[in-house]
């Protein structure tokens, strides 16, 4: 059973370009997962990055994966901004600085 | 940004004024991100609270050293874990041999993740992401292998780009994206395993018959 679903997955990652993304350009799913991460992270030179985002925004079978990787990305991000800088923190290094020459202002 | 002694006396603030203001709005401005990051390397709040005292007192120094261009941020990134390492008496050359056997799995880079197989079917939006809790996404990024770490926390923490990751952490570019995606491939898993264990998403039913996302 599950042999067949690799197989058509398979089949269709060989045949390529997915449905939604036919009238942009003939990039496959396999070319754009491929680079996913890259173009998350702002990393793809702008042609490439035009096709590979016209593509996962618009692939239905590409699209969750991408928005799997930001959930997963902003969770990230909100944990870490959950933490600052105790403000005994901030006062000790402005004093630590001032003895050091650190000027008024 | 270099202006040392100049005999100019032209304005009424004192000497280093012009810097301190500099410094002020170019390197104090990140000094939450340096605490974070210097929470990350060490795990501890009091060390971190000492490493960033310590990096921002050398980037202080270092001031007119700081060559405008590179950002202040991965500037003072690399201060705080140059500062840590040395703090550890860790020597470079001995994690930089770990490196090279770590780094070697170029087919990583694509966005085929095995939680997102595993889960595409109950979720495949990764809803289950935004209802883990902020300590436990901080605990088990602190557990990764620390040179997956770095990398992951310099580059989807705080949104270093990857040349920018590579100069804080003194390794070429496709060293980087290799760590930055096999750290997230190893902390998503960890973090579906804290997931299923406090029942924010179920366990796979049975099988580990993998990818069956396909369908309509």
């Amino acid at each position: 059973m599950s042999w067949i679903n690799d197989l058509r997955k398979l089949l269709s990652r060989v045949r390529g370009a997915s449905p939604a993304a036919e009238g942009h350009d003939p990039i496959t799913c396999r070319e754009a997962v491929d680079h996913l991460l890259e173009w998350l992270d702002g990393e793809l030179e702008e042609t490439e990055s035009k096709r590979v985002g016209a593509h996962l925004e618009t692939c239905g079978r590409c699209y969750p994966r991408l928005r799997f990787e930001r959930a997963f990305r902003e969770a990230l991000a909100r944990a870490s901004r959950s933490q600052e800088a105790p403000a005994e923190l901030r006062e000790g290094v402005e004093q630590a600085l001032r003895r050091d020459g650190f000027g008024p202002d | 940004l270099t202006s040392s002694d100049s005999p100019g006396a032209a304005g009424t603030s004192p000497p280093g004024a012009d810097q301190s203001r500099t410094f002020r709005s170019e390197a104090l401005v990140h000094l939450d991100a340096v605490y974070r990051f210097a929470l990350r390397l060490s795990g501890d709040p009091d060390t971190a609270g000492d490493l960033t005292q310590e990096t921002f007192l050398r980037a202080w120094r270092g001031w007119e050293s700081y060559t405008v261009g590179t950002r202040a941020k991965s500037w003072l990134f690399t201060i705080c874990r140059n500062t840590f390492l040395r703090g550890e008496g860790r020597e470079k050359r001995h994690t930089e041999i770990l490196n090279e056997l770590v780094d070697e799995d170029p087919r990583r880079a694509s966005g085929e993740s095995a939680v997102f197989s595993s889960v595409g079917d109950r979720d495949p939006e990764g809803a289950f992401w935004d209802r883990l809790v902020d300590d436990r996404i901080l605990r088990e990024i602190d557990a990764l292998p620390p040179e997956f770490r770095d990398a992951v926390v310099l580059s989807d923490l705080e949104d270093l780009s990857y040349q920018e990751v590579a100069e804080v952490l003194e390794v070429p570019v496709g060293t980087v994206k290799s760590r930055i995606f096999r750290g997230r491939r190893i902390l998503q898993e960890r973090l579906y395993d804290v997931a299923v264990a406090s029942g924010i998403i179920e366990s796979t039913p049975e099988s580990v018959s993998g990818q069956k996302d396909d369908g309509a």
